[in-house]
């Protein structure tokens, strides 16, 4: 079986506080992943190491074998991050920005162009890819936001909540959009969020995260079967409770 | 090297693009200095119109030929109200419901006094009705005219007595017995110019560069801090840095396109100073004519490679250092706070500098500035006029090394995880004190 995640017994400490505790996971290729867990469960500090942006202070990680403290660099060139509050930069075009990202993945412009109208599809934001990014709603900046993500059809895209401060019509909309292009294109997906109906319908398999600590891993209908429950949510209370 | 030139256009049109940079750095300097300049150019020339058509008032109760002469004198050089009055009250308040600004009273006993070898006294009354400019000038004008006319006296009495007692020599030597003459030396050379006409014209000439240097230093750790600041304020820098470009590569970026930037805020600010220096002081008189090549202390172009070396690694320097210190602020606001601790030691070494030399200066002071490694880019760019190209290298020597420590720093920071874990507020500082 080939991996494109591998943690193992992965620990991060700032300062006195340690965020992870011994975390160890597995992610199969082309599978959607997802970490669920309240606030401070320790998730973004999971898919950062995972990122390469921080390094754990023990154990390790590996994408596609590679090793996230060792080969970061590598690892970027297969990853793509989709940070919980990220944004982009305000004074560019929506098209500039798709440009500029996609620059970095590909040597010609005809590839580079290729990429950015995987791009353009993605965003579904069509002429107002011509405006500045300052006038973008939240919704607007977040569809542009995956479609920089997953344009490049990165090996493996680490998406922290991807839903994050949308109304119900624009989380659907992305929902759908990260399923269709997974699906569709066999892209390794590792996502973290508070949303557990997301989880649900998005995820092959998740893992239930709190204080650093996985609680149980599977897929939401063996969870839900586990524990005898109606959803995730109803796990997940269950789950931290029992502890 | 694409993706190099993709981030420092990315970082041009980031900060160009932003209104309060393209304003506030750009368009600013170039707009309102021409302005104040020209403001300031408008009143003094209403001013010294106000000047050469002032009139002014001449009162007297003296009376004998002296007295005479003098009053023909003024007559016939300016525009003279002259004043009927009983007493000096009288005239003081006729003078005051004249348009005159100033009034000449010849007291009586001018004429005794002179005739007798003694002084003669001249009172001078200036009506400050609006205490404007042109209002104090013009007891000045009174005065250039009264010296004028002293001076001629001064020398028709000497030639007088000289002739009556037989007496040799001209009466301007008696009058004035020592007169000085001033020469300078110059890299060997003895000129015959004084000391001060060449120190003006350094000053006016070679001045702008070490000026121009430092605006380029502040300009750029303001744009390097925002720089930095802004990918932390738009939420953009963790998707930069997980993005397959080295962070050497985004460093460098990230300097280059502050120092387009810089040199852009700089160029404007230079004209709009320019302009502004042209336009209001265009009524002041030329110091002097000389042209800096007449007295060989232009800047050879070794000299001019050597300030480049020394403008760039500072430049370099300070963007590193603005940059290692703004990737502690969460925002612009933040960054920007920071870069003033920053900008005062580059500050201080250009003022004091500015006016004296380091070998001036007390010991103890000398050794705090050449600590600063930015009083060597001033240093180095005024050896570089003087043609001690050995000072330069030695200056270029020691901020190459400076820099070098501060971007290997910047470099650590870029290449670990605290670019994007560091976080630095007033209020941690506080709180760490506290626990001490």
């Amino acid at each position: 079986m080939r991996y494109a995640i591998e943690a193992r017994k992965i620990s991060k400490n700032f300062g006195k506080t340690q965020a992870l505790k011994g975390v160890s996971f597995s992610v199969k290729e082309n599978e959607i992943y997802g970490l669920i867990g309240p606030n401070a469960a320790g998730k973004t500090t999971t898919l950062r190491i995972l990122s390469t942006l921080i390094s754990p202070t023990n154990g390790s990680a590996e994408v596609f074998g590679l090793d996230v403290k060792k080969h970061p660099e590598k690892v970027r060139e297969i990853i793509s991050y989709l940070p919980e509050e990220a944004g982009a930069y305000q004074q560019l075009t929506g098209l500039e920005f798709l440009e500029f990202m996609a620059g970095f993945y590909v040597d010609n412009k005809e590839q580079r162009d290729e990429i950015v109208d995987e791009g353009k599809l993605i965003s579904g934001l069509e002429e107002r890819l011509d405006d500045k990014v300052k006038g973008y709603s939240k919704g607007m900046k977040r569809r542009l936001l995956i479609a920089r993500a997953l344009m490049m059809k990165p090996r493996l895209a680490i998406l922290d909540e991807p839903t994050s401060g949308l109304d119900v019509i624009q989380s659907i909309h992305v929902r759908n959009m990260i399923k269709n292009y997974a699906d569709s294109l066999g892209v390794t997906i590792f996502l973290s969020s508070h949303n557990m109906l997301e989880v649900e319908y998005l995820c092959h398999r998740v893992a239930l995260v709190d204080e650093g600590v996985i609680l149980a891993e599977g897929s939401p209908v063996e969870l839900i079967e586990r524990y005898g429950a109606k959803n995730l949510e109803e796990v997940f209370i269950e789950v931290t409770q029992s502890e | 090297m694409n993706n190099l030139l993709a981030i420092v256009v990315k970082e041009i049109k980031e900060l160009v693009r932003d209104p309060k940079i393209l304003i506030g750095v750009i368009l600013m300097p170039i707009i309102i200095f021409p302005v104040m300049g020209s403001a300031i150019q408008i009143s003094q020339e209403s001013v010294q119109r106000a000047i050469i058509g002032a009139s002014f008032a001449v009162y007297t109760d003296d009376s004998g030929f002296v007295t005479d002469a003098f009053l023909e004198y003024l007559y016939n050089n300016n525009t003279v109200v002259p004043i009927e009055a009983v007493n000096l009250e009288d005239a003081l308040r006729q003078f005051q419901e004249t348009d005159s600004n100033a009034l000449i009273y010849i007291a009586n006993g001018y004429h005794e006094n002179i005739t007798l070898g003694q002084k003669g006294v001249i009172q001078v009354y200036a009506n400050l009705r609006k205490l404007n400019m042109a209002e104090t000038s013009s007891t000045d004008v009174v005065s250039s005219l009264i010296n004028i006319y002293n001076y001629y006296f001064g020398i028709t009495k000497i030639r007088n007595l000289m002739e009556d007692t037989g007496a040799i020599g001209t009466p301007e030597a008696i009058r004035s017995p020592i007169s000085i003459h001033y020469y300078s030396i110059l890299k060997g050379t003895v000129l015959d110019i004084p000391p001060m006409s060449i120190f003006t014209l350094v000053m006016s000439q070679s001045i702008m560069l070490p000026i121009m240097v430092m605006m380029m230093v502040m300009f750029a750790i303001q744009m390097a801090a925002t720089s930095i600041a802004l990918e932390k304020e738009q939420k953009t820098l963790e998707t930069f840095m997980t993005l397959p470009v080295s962070r050497m590569t985004i460093l460098a970026g990230k300097l280059s396109g502050s120092i387009v930037i810089a040199i852009a805020g700089s160029v404007s600010y230079l004209i709009g100073f320019g302009y502004y220096m042209n336009s209001a002081f265009s009524f002041v008189p030329e110091a002097t004519t000389m042209s800096i090549d007449a007295v060989d202390i232009g800047i050879t172009p070794v000299g001019f490679l050597l300030v480049g070396v020394v403008i760039f690694v500072t430049l370099v320097s300070a963007l590193a250092m603005a940059i290692s210190v703004a990737v502690f602020a969460d925002n612009v606001r933040t960054a920007q706070s920071f870069t003033g601790v920053l900008i005062t030691p580059i500050m201080i070494p250009a003022i004091i500098l500015m006016f004296s030399d380091i070998e001036m200066l007390p010991q103890t002071t000398q050794w705090i500035l050449l600590v600063i490694p930015y009083t060597h880019s001033i240093i180095a760019t005024k050896a570089a006029f003087l043609g001690e190209y050995l000072v330069v290298i030695r200056s270029i020597v020691f901020m190459s090394a400076w820099t070098l420590v501060v971007l290997y720093i910047a470099a650590k920071i870029f290449s670990t995880e605290r670019i994007i874990t560091a976080q630095f507020t007033l209020g941690d500082l506080g709180k760490r004190l506290r626990q001490r």
